[in-house]
């Protein structure tokens, strides 16, 4: 390699290969950052260069939400009763990211070969599950606007807005706190096999369900408020459309937005917190056990 | 008896003919009994690739909680707007809910096979080329999703009746209808399953969410879970031409007469183009029957021109991971 090539992040002179090993804090934050943007990159670029993606990923929940439309109309629902429709199934595109794309990649990795390769990297796994997360964001918003403008323009929704900040927090809230759950649920599913597959199955039309995916949360009743303390989507859906839709008779039973947005803050916290120990400590059980390795289990 | 008990070849004709040359007819295989044996060891296959991942227990719970919660959250649904005050509209819900498991199952389960031995498994070129039918195989697969979603349906009907109210008489079930209408049915959903099979054979590892799509898409024009009427009558066409459509207003007749007609009703194609109120059960038998008919040769004919293709191009051997 000449000298011209050499950059801070692979060569620095060093009087032995033991000092050349002690990375600089710096060399470990570059390391870290360029993995985030490097897993990002395929998501990202992957939008443009995979055209049925966007066809199918934007079909396939708008189809979903549009079904739900035509019951609300078959059952002569108040005109907001259309709106929350529409905002669950834009939501939706977020956690159909966070349980395919985030929850089982780690598992879909080691299938296709790729996740020793990661742990062998010098990089920390945590930047890797950001950059799944953030490239994961990048491609879901797109779904996610698409559905939702066509949706409301197709269906003639109208929204009533006074709090756009809070409205765009607790948004932003609910992302960061249902990424930070696809971080931990990820990080569980490395020592499983067949079952992550399955599993992921099963987090899909319950988890609409107890998160009143179509109609207001606590319509369910205890079960309404157990999901709203567990659940990302359920919560931030509830408060999303609360300020939404703040001209419409919305049913009581839930917290306010703004408790709602506390709530979502102790979310993010948790989960991103949680997913940095459970990865630490299921990587060492999955080195121990040799998964990390075994495919097709 | 395992299959390999049951399968004894026989040694003394496996060696070369007494002339010394090629007998081409022991390449043709003993025809039926192969093909039998072939979608018999498919399904076995199928079934413990589905159930064996996990105790019976998580597994039945697994197999249910997806159908259940798709119904609960129309039930709920109906319940936010009417208030308890439409029962045969929950019965129209549950139902339809349910079945659609079958179809999910049905229509995911044959391309989900090609995509599965494909691209995770790398099976597939192997399954090709060993002496058993590719399409045996390929059906044998799918039943077995379908034996899940069946399950599911079952316990999502029982649930309906038992817990939601869901009127139900076993004394006015017209069986032949529902005998009839059931296989005519099965036979559809396999038949689109396997044009998606064929469909996925072309294309890339990202066809996974394809199935959802079409059954997504059929969900919306085939009266699953709101009566066709509610849709623009160019949507409401299509949806009279798919055989879904039929089967579940035949199951609808067959198990709750005199429920909510799907296809009928004031404001409808069907009953502005034949002035009936409703289809009734012959009109359902035969409009099923010729619209899966379609389907079935349609299904076979894509799946032989994809099976070509693929192996002209190369694509079965062709892993597309991204």
């Amino acid at each position: 390699m000449s000298t011209t090539t050499r950059n801070a992040f692979v060569y620095r002179p060093t009087a032995s290969p033991q000092a050349a090993a002690n990375w600089t804090p710096r060399q470990v934050l570059m390391t870290n950052l360029r993995t985030v943007i490097g897993r990002a990159y395929p998501r990202v670029r992957g939008l443009a260069r995979e055209r049925s993606w966007v066809f199918f990923e934007i079909l396939l929940p708008f189809l979903a939400t549009s079904a739900f439309v035509y019951v609300y109309r078959a059952l002569g629902a108040p005109p907001q009763y259309i709106g929350f429709v529409v905002l669950g199934g834009a939501m939706t595109a977020f956690w159909l990211n966070v349980i395919w794309m985030m929850a089982q990649q780690l598992w879909w990795e080691k299938s296709q070969g790729n996740l020793e390769l990661y742990f062998a990297a010098p990089m920390h796994i945590m930047a890797v599950l950001f950059g799944m997360a953030f490239g994961g964001f990048v491609m879901s918003s797109t779904r996610a606007a698409a559905v939702l403008i066509i949706a409301t323009t197709l269906y003639g929704v109208s929204f009533s807005i006074d709090q756009w900040a809070l409205l765009l927090a607790v948004f932003f809230l609910t992302l960061g706190a249902l990424y930070g759950l696809g971080m931990m649920l990820a990080s569980l599913f490395l020592m499983w096999g067949r079952e992550a597959w399955h599993l992921t199955q099963l987090l899909i039309e319950p988890v609409y369900f107890v998160s009143g995916l179509n109609f207001p949360v606590g319509r369910l009743g205890v079960l309404g408020s157990v999901a709203i303390s567990l659940l990302p989507l359920a919560v931030g859906l509830d408060a999303m459309r609360q300020l939404a839709f703040a001209d419409a008779a919305y049913p009581a039973g839930t917290p306010s937005p703004l408790v709602e947005a506390g709530i979502l803050c102790v979310m993010v916290a948790v989960f991103v917190g949680l997913s940095r120990w459970t990865l630490a400590v299921l990587e060492r059980r999955a080195r121990q056990e040799g998964r990390l390795s075994v495919r097709w289990q | 008896m395992t299959v390999e008990e049951a399968f004894q070849p026989d040694v003394s004709r496996l060696g070369s003919p007494a002339w010394g040359g090629f007998d081409p007819s022991r390449t043709a295989g003993r025809g039926w009994p192969d093909i039998r044996r072939s979608f018999a060891t498919a399904v076995r296959l199928g079934w413990q690739m589905e159930a064996n991942w996990t105790d019976p227990i998580l597994f039945f719970i697994y197999s249910v909680a997806k159908p259940l919660a798709s119904a609960l959250i129309l039930v709920v649904m109906l319940e936010v707007i009417s208030g308890g005050s439409r029962p045969d509209y929950r019965a129209f819900v549950v139902i339809g809910s349910a079945l659609w498991s079958f179809v999910q199952s049905g229509v995911s389960g044959l391309a989900w096979m090609i995509l599965d031995d494909r691209e995770r498994y790398r099976m597939l070129k192997y399954v090709y080329v060993s002496p058993s039918d590719f399409m045996a195989v390929v059906f044998g697969r799918g039943v077995a999703r379908i034996g899940v979603g069946a399950m599911g349906a079952l316990i999502t009907i029982a649930v309906g009746v038992v817990l939601l109210g869901v009127p139900f008489d076993v004394a006015r079930i017209d069986w032949g209808l529902f005998l009839g209408v059931m296989v005519v049915g099965v036979g559809a959903i396999l038949a689109i399953g396997l044009m998606l099979a064929a469909i996925c054979m072309q294309t890339r590892q990202e066809s996974w969410s394809y199935p959802e799509a079409v059954s997504g898409a059929l969900f919306l024009v085939s009266g699953v879970v709101f009566p066709l009427a509610v849709l623009p009558a160019p949507v409401q066409a299509v949806g009279l031409l798919t055989p879904l459509t039929w089967w579940i207003e035949g199951i609808r007749r067959a198990l709750f007469p005199g429920g909510v007609s799907s296809i009928g009703g004031p404001g409808s194609l069907f009953t502005e183009l034949t002035g009936a109120a409703e289809p009734g059960p012959l009109t359902i038998a035969v409009v099923l029957l010729a619209t899966g008919a379609v389907a079935t040769l349609a299904a076979v004919a894509v799946f032989r021109a994809s099976d070509r293709r693929a192996k002209d191009r190369g694509l079965l051997d062709q892993t597309t991971g991204s």
